[in-house]
């Protein structure tokens, strides 16, 4: 019988608590050995893993590249699957390959697959696929059903066919779905965070609240604990609460940090919108059992009758070519962002083409807007982006406005030799493609069945032994 | 030198920290040292919905001010200046935002 199966089957939560194992909030770069091996110890019920975020930007939903390196991914699905077959228990991964869009799930399952065959694994391989066709969300946008979360713009027709991938958080219902067909291991492209880790326990008939908080704090494994970190994370959830502990015994899980992650990369802290409603964070307790573990109780739950569906979509811009270079001038530096904007119409003037330059003044509010005053007046970094329909338009816009910058002559120039300090030639650097995202959007009414597509594989890696 | 105690945010809080939430967002938590220092943020004029509006060239409507004395802590929460990883932003996880509010004399 399958992992899934059997623990639906065999575990009741009045018979003892479930134990949850949150291998990595990051999978893929580099998961402890010994906080992970110290948590199989404790003989998790399942294993979960989260994959991906958003958090890296547009660029790998647009690319459908991974962003953490593969060499790495491949050895943290090794270190899980392995576990996970030897304990026979579940594995639940969730937005597989960072974006969780098609190649990524794609490369993940491939990689899974080699190692199957290569240590000899038989499992039942269990997959959700996230991606949306342009033509769900335009119905959507048509008819409605498509909230912008916080200063979206209202995608037009062609921005939204020119996505090159869109994908849904699959949530509970998703996960509920797919792993009734009794998978060992499920692969879920984009996936809501908390769905990785509370799908099993809503299933096992735990307090919907109770689940989604302790899948809310677990997906980033001991960044709940003080001091913070990667390491895997148990809790042990029973019918009125959770219990926290950090399978690293030096990261402690205290009722100020564990209460303090609730506010972590969250607008609001005491209600947290999930696919299925809200969770209700003003009632929760935090309560030290001893100086390295908390208990939780008291979250609440607010269910809508029909859950939402948050879209993401990236679309490409085009090629981008960096260039780096540094000025010492103070008078160059006291005009920099003029003299930026001259030497642009000037390169503009000899170079046609649609293509757009952003110039970062490191030291003059690059990273934030920052007062004239406090402008560095003795050093700046100059990063300027070059993006283009081509890479080679881009290259040449970036040479072009490097010449031309170097020896641009600005009012009061006493350094007519040269107005930029390169550290390296060539200091145009090719730098990907660009992307930007079109959609992050709450879509009503979204019919769930057709967007996520299970697929069920009964993979036999020790037939090849 | 003289011997005033130190009222800027940097002394009196343990945590101040910046990051997305969400493409479209930013929140930045605070959180203080002690019970004092707290109750002295959450009175502080320094720490208006107003006065943080200015500092991120925000309307104060744009900003969000949650209080949570239990934690001695405090969440502010804001539209980012342009989605995360558009061209042109400087701060794609959103996490060096926070930098303005560090000399801020509570």
């Amino acid at each position: 019988m399958n992992a899934t199966t059997r623990l639906l089957q065999s575990h009741r939560p009045a018979q003892g608590p479930l134990r949850v194992l949150s291998a990595s909030g990051q999978l893929g770069y580099g998961i402890a050995l010994d906080a992970f091996e110290r948590g199989l110890q404790r003989k998790p019920h399942f294993i979960g893993c989260d994959m991906g975020s958003i958090d890296p930007g547009p660029y790998y939903l647009g690319s459908g590249a991974m962003a953490a390196p593969a060499a790495m991914v491949a050895r943290d699905l090794e270190l899980v699957l392995c576990a996970a077959r030897t304990l026979d228990v579940p594995l639940v991964i969730g937005s597989a390959g960072t974006a969780g869009a098609r190649p990524q799930l794609d490369a993940t399952v491939a990689m899974v697959r080699a190692i199957a065959q290569e240590r000899g694994l038989d499992f039942r391989l269990g997959t959700i696929r996230s991606d949306l066709r342009p033509a769900q969300v335009l119905e959507a946008l048509h008819t409605g059903r498509l909230r912008p979360i916080g200063a979206m713009a209202e995608p037009s027709v062609d921005e939204v066919l020119a996505c090159s991938h869109i994908v849904g958080q699959c949530g509970t219902e998703t996960l509920t779905r797919a792993l009734h067909n009794g998978p060992d291991v499920l692969i879920a492209g984009r996936c809501c965070d908390t769905a990785i880790f509370a799908a099993l326990p809503e299933m096992l008939g735990y307090p919907v609240a109770l689940c989604l908080q302790m899948a809310k704090i677990i997906e980033c494994s001991s960044l709940c604990c003080s001091p913070g970190g990667r390491d895997a994370m148990l809790a042990e959830l029973d019918m009125d609460g959770f219990t926290l502990e950090s399978m690293n015994p030096d990261a402690h899980a205290t009722p100020a940090s564990v209460a303090a992650h609730a506010l972590y990369e969250q607008a609001d802290p005491f209600e947290v919108e999930e696919p299925t409603g809200t969770l209700l964070l003003r009632g929760a307790r935090y309560h030290a059992l001893d100086a390295h573990r908390t208990r939780v109780s008291g979250a609440q739950f607010r269910a809508r009758p029909i859950p939402t569906l948050k879209i993401e979509g990236a679309a490409l811009l085009g090629a981008r070519c960096v260039l780096i270079a540094g000025v010492a001038d103070p008078v160059l530096l006291a005009q920099l962002p003029q003299v930026i904007d001259a030497v642009q119409q000037r390169v503009r003037q000899l170079l046609p083409g649609d293509w757009s330059l952003h110039p970062h003044i490191y030291g003059q509010g690059a990273v934030r807007t920052l007062p004239a005053q406090q402008h560095s007046a003795h050093e700046a970094g100059l990063v300027i982006e070059c993006i283009a329909p081509s890479a080679a338009l881009a290259r040449t816009v970036a040479g072009v406005f490097k010449q031309n910058l170097l020896h641009h002559a600005y009012a009061g120039r006493l350094c007519t030799a040269g107005n930029l300090a390169f550290a390296f030639t060539p200091s145009e650097l090719d730098a990907n493609d660009a992307y930007r995202f079109v959609l992050y959007h709450v879509m009503h009414d979204a019919p769930m069945k057709q967007i996520f597509q299970l697929h069920s594989v009964d993979l036999r890696g020790a037939a090849l032994h | 030198m003289s011997n005033q105690p130190d009222h800027r945010l940097r002394a009196l809080a343990h945590t101040v920290r910046s990051k997305n939430a969400g493409p479209t967002q930013l929140t930045i938590d605070l959180f203080f040292k002690d019970a004092q220092g707290y109750a002295r943020a959450a009175a502080s004029p320094a720490l208006s919905c107003e006065a943080v509006a200015l500092l991120y060239q925000l309307a104060p409507a744009q900003v969000q001010r949650h209080l949570l004395p239990e934690l001695g802590a405090m969440k502010f929460s804001m539209p980012r200046w342009i989605c995360a990883g558009s061209p042109g932003d400087g701060d794609v996880y959103g996490a060096q935002q926070h930098a303005p509010l560090l000399e801020l004399l509570l």
